[in-house]
């Protein structure tokens, strides 16, 4: 896994067109200040019918709200591009910083907790005699959301206090948290 | 460099220099975290109510989304509880920015412009009905979603830029 994140940091590089234009004034803020915009998409219409879910405004049909996930969908699409675009400038910001292994980590509980919505939950809740209110199972999963994706913003926000320093000594943990 | 006494006091209380100077992730970089969270439900909850007088989620009873205002309430008052700690932690930095300013002011606006709406939306004695279909979207009612819009991505833009845009940290630097 070292190894791997070494090679990661090594193959990225940061010296790329894209790179160069990130490191222009305004670039950096400006791609920060979408990847902050991505972020209210993506909890106004997640989190929104996470608590729809959950029993907030339970007079709107369920699959009524659900006509909000495509804007947390762009959110996060948002989030995505701008969020590689980081990474592509300073690789070694992101490879060895533990609060973005827990970032990384939050994301992809969210994406399989989503799966298993869509999976186990989908038919029962968007079907012909859908309730109003939705089966525990759908609860527990907007349950795991909300704070999955709450843990991906503390993650993406404490970045900045878990910076990389040189590796000194040997490394045992799983992950790489210093730039050897 | 000229001593502004008010803000060098504040910059002795205990209060700032444990936001500042704590090692403790509760401190500043929690309280960075809260203010993020804030933000998100704050305006996104907003920006899902502009959306839905935009035209989105058409089935949705715009009066039902009342039911989330205090979700986006509790976000509210997390980002100025949030915002007043971080300001007693850097009242210099934010307080000598221009930037502060229109932050404070976009977020000013953005809030009228949701009692505005709220008040055409979600009122008792207005529209009765919780069927959409009863509820035309007047255009002033979709140019305060719009607005309301705007304001929130400039508010967003702004106080991101807060950390470029400072000209002095504290009162001793």
């Amino acid at each position: 896994m070292h190894d791997f994140q070494i090679w990661l940091v090594t193959t990225i590089g940061g010296r790329s067109a894209i790179a160069d234009v990130m490191r222009t004034a305004w670039a950096w803020p400006l791609a920060e200040s979408l990847h902050f915009l991505g972020l209210c998409l993506l909890i106004g219409a997640v989190g929104s019918f996470d608590l729809r879910l959950l029993g907030v405004g339970r007079r709107i049909p369920i699959a009524a709200m659900h006509r909000f996930i495509p804007w947390g969908l762009l959110g996060f699409a948002i989030n995505i591009a701008t969020g590689t675009l980081f990474i592509l400038t300073e690789p070694d910001q992101y490879i060895y910083n533990p609060s973005f292994h827990f970032k990384l980590l939050f994301m992809t509980i969210g994406g399989l907790n989503a799966a298993t919505f869509y999976l186990t939950s989908y038919r029962r809740i968007f079907g012909p005699d859908a309730p109003l209110d939705a089966p525990r199972r759908a609860k527990v999963i907007a349950a795991i959301s909300l704070c999955a994706w709450i843990g991906v913003i503390t993650g993406g926000r404490l970045l900045t206090f878990y910076r990389p320093s040189a590796c000194e000594g040997q490394q045992t943990s799983l992950l790489l948290t210093c730039a050897p | 460099m000229n001593i502004d006494p008010f803000l060098a006091w504040v910059e002795s209380t205990a209060l700032s220099q444990w936001v500042v100077g704590s090692p403790s992730m509760f401190a500043f970089p929690g309280i960075l975290t809260l203010h993020a969270i804030g933000m998100g439900f704050a305006v996104g909850v907003s920006a899902a109510i502009d959306l839905r007088i935009l035209g989105v989620a058409p089935n949705v009873p715009l009066r039902e989304l009342r039911r989330f205002l205090p979700i986006l309430w509790a976000g509210f008052w997390l980002n100025a509880v949030s915002g007043v700690l971080l300001l007693i932690g850097y009242p210099t930095k934010a307080l000598t920015n221009p930037v502060f300013y229109l932050k404070l002011t976009l977020i000013a606006v953005a809030m009228v412009l949701l009692v505005r709406i709220s008040r055409q939306v979600f009122a008792t004695g207005g529209p009765a009905s919780s069927s959409p279909l009863d509820q035309p979207i007047s255009s002033r009612l979709r140019n305060l979603a719009i607005a309301s819009l705007i304001c929130w991505s400039g508010a967003i833009t702004a106080g991101r830029l807060l950390a470029y845009t400072y000209h002095r940290l504290t009162q001793s630097h």
